[in-house]
């Protein structure tokens, strides 16, 4: 039982984990309508017809983080790698830059300002003049840019670097330890003044939403922190027990690993918050849903499942708020190896599932309305690309991605000349395939899940049994899978989350190490570099090429979609305001309270 | 005797490295490292590699052990990668809980155990010794799990009288209240600990005065005409004792491991989650900590059982 908890767990934190980085500034996500294949349907935001008033808003608003180990406690995004420290720090803005709309997009409005200069290649960060640290310090220019030099630090104990910083000049010679400073940063106003420009090399159209990976969207107390060094950061006093803030609350008190309680935020620059009061418990995952049951939060932020979702979907005075989540579960093929000499994926044809056919038939063959329908209980459904519907501009609803189609399956199959000899079906030069499943351990729901996929496979005569007999550990699973080539595994089913920006370039790139299935092709390289090329500036041009490439993947079917899933919560019919949606800015100045007591 | 001491606990410094050596190995062959489980679009191989790189962790086993060896000795048992944080701090903060809950479980079991075991010899064969027997098979057949999530269901959820998650309340702030609330948030699970947890002591405690019962020294001692009630205070409870005592060494160095099951279920920061968590994380430096305590502790368990028993029996002296 405990193995199970502690793997979750690990899994959890794998689905969450960009979650944490990406800009947005809750970890849940959201939009109203493109959730087409979920058969139940919920609303992005509770709509509370109740007055909230003072006496209510002067008690406590609770909030459950379902975790099952204690949080962290690092509270600047820029050192933090879990969803849960982004979660229980949340109400204290978390230094967050940008204000976004519905898909993310950047807009005016929050602590700073973006502006894209194409022809200079510069990005101009300005922070609005009135805008405060909760310690009464103003935020300049200066902490703006410490983030990048804290991630790109040579000793750093950050985990957010990545290559695309380098486009940002000075950035590669910095990331070295070869210079001080970042020579791409400038400060028209000088470094206390409130204008940063950011030099690049060049410019692409993702950086007009937030999350994407070539700029920080966070800010750090420059002045706060600089006398500690940066590879002890992480473990400072200024980080951990005395952190400031630039959003709604600040800190009122933090337990290690279990609680932090808020008090709002004078200094905050923006609408002031209506609740005097917030705290967030870790609770762990196996007694949240009696833990609501018997009214003890108002919500819960952090992961619930569909077992969950079965237990609170008909509790009195809870409302069940939710929108599809920024992640997808896939199936994997593994199709060449990665060289390690070039830096590249290289497909073999002579790999087992090398035959398209072979792969589309394994997809056909799977039964994923009824499995994600019986075991998620309407919190996930069968996806039909590789893209999340959160994202509403760019998900293709068209596509019919893989239906169970049994049929089909096993035309597939016999076109290309895998034949059946006994039992099973053998390749068409007539020797045994046999191929193996890649799967790591879970719940004995994903368990019933795996049973499941074998069955209908063995359905369609291939012979596919679990890799190593058995599930993986998680840590054995993608060990196996990052090894630059592996015969172990042949099909897997795993999970991706997204970051608030799509662009799929580090997990389906020819040059990606996280293209665990080295799948590759001339048309996917143009696609994916097409997604950010100049005529991409265009929306509905980088809206179309994002619909091409899933159906191009679908086609391709060298990875297939698996299941989407709702991000949500039950929330308190107490709570007024409270809404997933990313283009609701001031989440925690809106929240209010209509009652004194949970009800 | 101190000789002997001595002796044990320089015997204890082969020990010690035989088991930091098999430790540090045994860490390192487990699949996967620290920064494998974080891998996400947004992160960056190339970052992953660094870490892994600038920790040391592809540096050939004998010179990371070297490394940490080293730095043991300076009392830096390294940074977690899970928690970003010294070794020692985390440790310290969680042996701290463990040792709250462990501490006042442990008591509230000899306390509820002691008596129960010398009532139940003393009226052997009868009710009450019966009832005692039943209640501790009873209490030994149920998984201690299901008993933890039954009392924080009934008690915790339905009732409302005990918290149900963390060590201590949010809103505790003085330095009473800091006390109260902490010793609030322990009652249950120590509760449970100690109303599941008495069959060994009770077992013992009870076959030792059924024992004592018939000895000659307590035949003498009622042919004297000593009271009953001194002859179990004097007599009796203290030669049953033995056993219990020989455990007690280990009991006191055990109070750091903490329960694995309570932690979870409670959601209670302290070591036996930490371990656990530290194992699913790979946060090497943590578990070879945490091992390399547990296995210290250990020692200094028999090492202090011993002590115990010569200062209970006097017939035991160690040479």
């Amino acid at each position: 039982m405990v193995k199970n908890k502690l793997v979750l767990s690990a899994m959890a934190v794998l689905a969450t984990l960009s979650l944490a980085a990406c800009g947005n500034k809750k970890s849940s996500a959201s939009s109203s309508s493109a959730e087409a294949g979920a058969s139940v349907k919920l609303l992005d935001n509770y709509n509370n017809p109740a007055k909230a008033n003072a006496a209510a808003n002067n008690g406590t608003l609770k909030i459950a983080e379902a975790n099952s180990s204690p949080f962290q406690g690092i509270t600047d995004p820029a050192l933090a790698s879990n969803a849960e420290d982004s979660d229980v720090f949340a109400p204290g803005g978390e230094g967050a830059l940008f204000n976004q709309d519905k898909n993310y997009k950047i807009i005016n409005g929050g602590l700073a300002n973006l502006s894209l200069n194409r022809k200079n290649n510069t990005a101009t960060v300005t922070v609005r003049p009135n805008a405060k640290w909760s310690n009464g310090m103003k935020v300049t220019a200066r902490d703006v840019e410490y983030p990048y030099e804290v991630i790109g630090n040579k000793a750093t104990t950050s985990q957010q670097f990545s290559a695309d910083f380098n486009d940002i000049k000075g950035m590669a010679a910095y990331h070295a330890g070869k210079a001080k400073t970042i020579s791409g940063f400038t400060y028209p106003k000088g470094q206390s003044g409130n204008v940063v420009v950011i030099h690049f090399n060049h410019m692409t159209p993702s950086m007009k939403f937030n999350g994407n990976s070539f700029m920080w969207g966070y800010v750090e107390p420059y002045e706060y922190i600089k006398n500690v060094p940066i590879p002890k950061l992480a473990a400072s006093k200024q980080i951990r027990k005395d952190p400031i803030f630039t959003g709604p609350y600040k800190l009122n008190k933090v337990v290690e690993g279990e609680s932090t309680t808020w008090v709002p935020n004078p200094d905050f620059y923006g609408k002031q918050p209506q609740i005097k009061h917030i705290s967030i418990n870790v609770v762990s995952p196996n007694n949240i849903d009696k833990a609501i049951q018997s009214k003890k939060y108002d919500y819960v932020s952090g992961g619930l499942q569909g077992t969950d979702y079965k237990q609170l979907k008909n509790l009195k005075n809870y409302h069940i708020v939710g929108s599809p989540a920024l992640s997808y579960d896939y199936f994997g093929f593994n199709l060449g190896h990665f060289d390690t000499k070039t830096g590249e994926n290289v497909m073999d044809p002579k790999a087992k599932m090398a035959n398209k056919n072979l792969r589309k038939a394994m997809l056909y063959a799977l039964n994923l309305d009824q499995v994600t329908k019986k075991f998620g209980y309407g919190m996930s459904w069968r996806a039909n690309t590789l893209l999340p519907p959160v994202f509403t501009n760019y998900y293709n609803a068209q596509e019919k991605g893989y239906p169970l189609n049994i049929k089909k399956a096993n035309q597939l199959l016999d076109q290309a000349g895998f034949k059946k000899k006994g039992q099973y079906r053998t390749l068409p030069n007539g020797k045994p395939l046999k191929i193996n499943f890649g799967a790591m351990t879970g719940t004995s729901v994903q368990m019933a899940e795996y049973q499941d996929f074998l069955q209908q496979w063995h359905k369609i005569g291939l012979d596919v049994q679990f890799a190593g007999g058995k599930p993986m550990e998680m840590n054995s699973f993608y060990a196996a899978l990052q090894a630059p080539s592996q015969n172990k595994i042949d099909v897997w089913s795993g999970a991706w989350s997204v970051s608030s920006e799509p662009t799929p370039t580090q997990i389906y790139g020819q040059d990606a190490t996280f293209n665990m299935g080295h799948f590759v092709s001339a048309e996917n390289t143009k696609l994916l570099n097409e997604m950010n090329g100049n005529k991409a500036w265009n929306n509905s041009y980088r809206t179309k090429i994002f619909k091409q490439w899933q159906t191009y993947m679908n086609q391709q079917a060298a990875v297939g979609p698996e299941s989407f899933g709702y991000a949500w919560s039950p929330v308190n019919q107490r709570v007024k305001g409270y809404s997933v949606s990313p283009a609701d800015n001031n989440f925690w100045s809106n929240l209010a309270l209509t009652s004194k007591n949970i009800q | 005797m101190w000789k002997t001491i001595l002796r044990r606990i320089l015997i204890m410094v082969p020990e010690v490295i035989i088991l930091s050596i098999l430790v540090f190995l045994l860490a390192k062959a487990m699949p996967g490292d620290p920064f494998t489980g974080s891998i996400n679009p947004k992160a960056d191989p190339a970052q992953l590699h660094h870490l892994m790189k600038l920790n040391g962790l592809y540096d050939p086993w004998y010179q990371q052990y070297w490394h940490w060896v080293v730095h043991l000795f300076h009392g830096n048992l390294g940074q977690s990668y899970q928690y970003q944080e010294p070794v020692t701090r985390l440790i310290a903060g969680r042996a701290t809980n463990t040792l709250w809950l462990t501490g006042f479980s442990m008591i509230l079991t000899y306390a509820l155990a002691l008596p129960m075991g010398v009532f139940a010899g003393r009226h052997e064969g009868k009710l009450p010794d019966t009832v005692i027997r039943v209640y501790t098979y009873v209490t030994y057949c149920i998984p201690f799990f299901v008993i933890l999530v039954l009392g924080i269901w009934i008690f915790g959820y339905v009732f409302g009288w005990f918290p149900t998650t963390g060590s201590i309340s949010t809103n505790a702030t003085t330095w009473l209240q800091t006390i109260g609330s902490r010793f609030y948030h322990i009652l249950l699970p120590a509760i449970l600990g100690a109303l599941f947890g008495t069959v060994n002591i009770v077992q013992y405690l009870r076959s030792e005065v059924i024992d004592a019962k018939r000895s000659d020294y307590v035949r003498t001692a009622r042919a004297k005409g000593v009271p009953r009630k001194d002859i179990y205070r004097h007599h009796i409870f203290r030669n049953s004792l033995l056993p219990i005592a020989a455990f007690a060494g280990y009991s006191i160095t055990g109070l750091l491991n903490g329960s694995i099951f309570t932690e979870t279920v409670f959601s209670y920061p302290g070591m036996g989650l930490l371990f656990v968590n530290s194992i699913s994380y790979r946060d090497y430096t943590v578990i070879t900590a945490l091992v390399l305590i547990y296995g210290i502790l250990n020692l200094l368990g028999t090492l202090l059982s011993d002590i115990i028993l010569t200062l209970v029996d006097p017939r035991i002296r160690i040479e």
